[in-house]
């Protein structure tokens, strides 16, 4: 034993560092033999794909997958110039608008009050977050019930009080606001249930001693809870960004991208470009672009807001 | 361990791999109790879907070798959309219902067996049986590719009562369009409902085209050489819009959207006094509503005779990547599809329009009529068309997405936009999803 030690510690340096290497090198495959059955299932059916989708957005591409031609940026170049992308493109944005700074500011507000502690509270909690429970498929049907052209809820509702019918789904300026208000219903739920989580982890001693020091309601709310969330607000907002530039269901089944391409959401096109048109060269570049700008707004969001974030 | 551990490893990925690859020699499927198994796709719900179920409920008993499994795919454009992920697999089911326009993509797809080659190889059946007019839009260069199996036209719904309520006679529905234009006016003076309607579906402005005579496409609808330049732009297509576009901006133009459904439901709830719809409606319609139902042919612009309309609806096409014999019991059900009485129960039950002549004379078809004169129209008005390159109908490959550019035109065109320029860009667009599907057939 003792020989062993003392003819290690006879080596030179170069050898020795020799020996570390060969550990470390040991070490990661050993390593990645552990992670081998992830790295499989992830690379089968995450990264294969997202290549193959790269790959394909610079080819001529038929319906059935077989690669026809090389098109260099053809495909990218088709989709600037093209004005229903560009249609696509900005109904996606303004869905965004539409949907997340309400959804949070909604669901925000419904746990603060329901973070109260009041008699029967359960109950409201349970209510607010059921959305969660309800399927994309389910809650667009019940809106598409809702917002029936002729015998829809809420046409039936303003006819009976004398106004006008709206075209809640059939007229362009309203189907993108009808698909957002479906949205942010259906998000309510999810996000709900975070706001909550987080606030129910701000410990009661602050809210006390605030008191003691004559801090009223408003004052508690930005200057406690506000900060003490924000870690949990900022999770939200990464989190309801990318869900409303990937949604897909909710207009599948209310609009199908109508009335003239005003809902046909990103994710939406790319659908009906593969998919019902078979041309999946332009539809991968669009998947492409959709993956670029998501992940320079979640970087973005990771870059500057994250820094006003307050972690305890 | 470390064994066990690159078995399991080995495992999962060559379960990858299989499923990568897989589909050699096709199986016969076969069903517990020993019958050939043939699987079919169509796009039939509600109430011809019932019938489609009772159509092949009678089959199945009526022999003991072969079973046929009717399957619901949703839409015609869900169906298609089915199908693209298994097309030329064995995967795929024996028959498809494809839509009328989906014709030339179809023969194109590579998932096909043309029928023509089962119809050449049986002394039995014969497609002199079929209807002229029925068969001129489903040959291609003289073949049969697919059974035609449902086919409808358009045809115009109105509400007799409302017509009553607003001072019209409810035996005399508008011919043409300005007539159209003033009943609107008169019944939503009235009624304060819609006067009239069309759902925003492509197939309504091909009709109202073929109607006037005018073409889709060039080359004789694409049917004499493949086609490049789209004509919706032309006279024809024009009058279609500004029709639609005067009305929208009288206010009495209904907008129901693009769901048949929601139309229909509009229509049956009295929030519109006359519509477009296909022939396929009648018995739904007819049954469904609480007032007076009557049909009238499609209308045209003053001063024209009607051409006549396209033949709409779906044949039945078969697939390849199944085993032959599949393929001969396929046939076998497809032909009885096509059997004049079959076809006379089926035209019955939902109002398409039997595929043979003969099932005219079928009584069970003709106590329908009698009983429903509503469904003589649709019969009359096809056949009143003359056959010419119009009325045949336009052939592309990428039809489904004309379709949704017309529609998108239609719905700029509701929002007040210029229509010479909208038919125009939709032309324009048109053409080029051509040119791009040519360069991806490697043409």
């Amino acid at each position: 034993m003792t020989d062993q030690v003392a003819a290690k510690q006879l080596m030179d340096p170069a050898s020795r560092d020799k020996e570390k290497r060969k550990k470390a090198r040991k070490n990661f495959w050993t390593a990645m033999l552990f992670m081998l059955p992830a790295i499989a299932i992830i690379g089968f059916f995450l990264f294969y794909p997202m290549f193959k989708t790269l790959y394909f957005s610079f080819f001529v591409v038929n319906s059935r997958g077989d690669t026809i031609s090389f098109a260099g940026l053809s495909n990218y170049l088709y989709l600037w110039e093209s004005s229903t992308f560009r249609t696509s493109m900005k109904a996606t944005f303004l869905f965004a608008l539409y949907t997340v700074p309400t959804t949070i500011l909604v669901s925000l507000f419904l746990a603060v009050i329901t973070n109260e502690k009041v008699r029967g509270i359960p109950f409201f909690r349970v209510a607010f977050s059921s959305t969660l429970g309800v399927s994309v498929a389910a809650g667009a049907t019940i809106w598409l019930i809702l917002l029936h052209p002729s015998v829809g809820v809420f046409n039936n509702l303003l006819a009976g009080i004398g106004f006008d019918r709206i075209g809640w789904l059939t007229s362009s300026t309203w189907a993108l606001i009808s698909v957002s208000i479906t949205t942010i219903w259906m998000n309510l739920g999810f996000n709900f249930i975070i706001l909550l989580g987080g606030l129910q982890n701000i410990s009661e001693e602050l809210y006390e001693s605030a008191r003691v020091d004559g801090a009223g309601y408003w004052t508690q709310l930005f200057k406690i809870t506000i900060p003490l969330l924000s870690p949990t607000l900022f999770f939200v907002s990464v989190v309801t960004i990318i869900n409303s530039f990937q949604s897909f269901g909710q207009v599948d089944i209310l609009t199908g991208g109508g009335p003239n391409n005003s809902t046909n959401l990103i994710v939406y096109s790319i659908y009906r470009e593969a998919f019902e048109s078979g041309f999946f060269g332009t539809a991968s570049a669009q998947a492409m672009i959709l993956f670029a700008l998501v992940l320079i707004l979640t970087i973005i969001q990771f870059k500057f807001v994250e820094k006003k974030v307050h972690y305890q | 361990m470390k064994k066990l551990f690159s078995l399991a490893v080995l495992v999962i990925l060559s379960v990858f791999l299989l499923a990568a690859c897989g589909d050699d020699d096709p199986e016969v499927e076969m069903t517990d109790d020993g019958k050939r198994l043939v699987t079919f796709w169509h796009a039939m719900g509600g109430g011809p879907g019932e019938a489609i179920d009772e159509m092949v409920n009678s089959y199945n008993e009526s022999q003991d070798e072969i079973y046929v499994d009717a399957v619901y795919q949703g839409s015609y454009e869900e169906l298609l959309n089915q199908l693209r992920a298994v097309g030329g697999t064995s995967e795929a089911p024996s028959i498809v219902q494809v839509y009328e326009v989906g014709t030339q993509y179809m023969s194109e797809s590579g998932f096909i067996e043309p029928l023509q080659t089962f119809i050449d190889g049986d002394d039995d059946f014969s497609v002199d049986n079929l209807e002229e007019n029925i068969l001129g839009y489903y040959q291609l260069d003289g073949d049969l590719y697919s059974m035609p199996f449902n086919t409808s036209n358009a045809i115009m719904f109105y509400n007799k009562d409302m017509f009553r309520e607003a001072g019209l006679d409810p035996e005399q529905p508008p011919r043409t369009f300005s007539e159209v234009q003033e009943y609107s006016q008169q019944l939503n003076d009235a009624t304060g409902e819609a006067g009239f309607a069309i759902l925003i579906y492509g197939w309504f402005f091909e009709q109202l085209l073929a109607n006037q005579g005018g073409l889709y496409l060039n080359n004789d609808n694409g049917r004499s050489a493949v086609a490049d330049e789209a004509l919706i732009n032309g006279e024809e297509g024009q009058r279609i819009f500004e029709w639609l576009n005067e009305m929208n901006e009288a206010g009495t133009l209904g907008n129901f959207g693009r769901q048949w459904d929601d139309i229909r439901t509009a229509f049956a709830a009295e929030n519109v006094a006359m519509y477009l719809d296909s022939t396929a409606a009648t018995r739904g319609n007819v049954e469904g509503a609480d007032f007076e139902v009557g049909t009238a042919f499609l209308p045209v612009p003053d001063g024209m005779d009607p051409q006549g309309v396209i033949v709409g609806g779906g044949s039945l096409w078969m697939t390849n990547g199944i085993a032959e014999e599949t393929q001969e019991a396929a046939f076998d059900f497809i032909k009885y599809t096509a059997d004049p009485e079959v076809q006379a129960v089926w035209a019955g039950a939902t109002g398409y329009f039997p595929i043979s002549p003969e099932a005219y004379n079928n009584e069970i078809l003709q106590d329908i009529y009698e009983e429903y004169p509503q469904f003589t129209t649709s019969v009359d008005q096809l056949q009143n068309t003359t056959l010419t390159p119009a009325t045949q109908g336009a052939l592309m490959g990428v039809f489904p997405e004309a379709r949704n550019i017309v529609e998108n035109a239609i719905e700029a065109l509701y929002q007040g936009e210029d229509s010479q320029e909208l038919l125009d860009q939709a032309a324009a667009d048109i053409e080029e999803q051509i040119e791009r599907y040519n360069q991806q057939q490697g043409n």
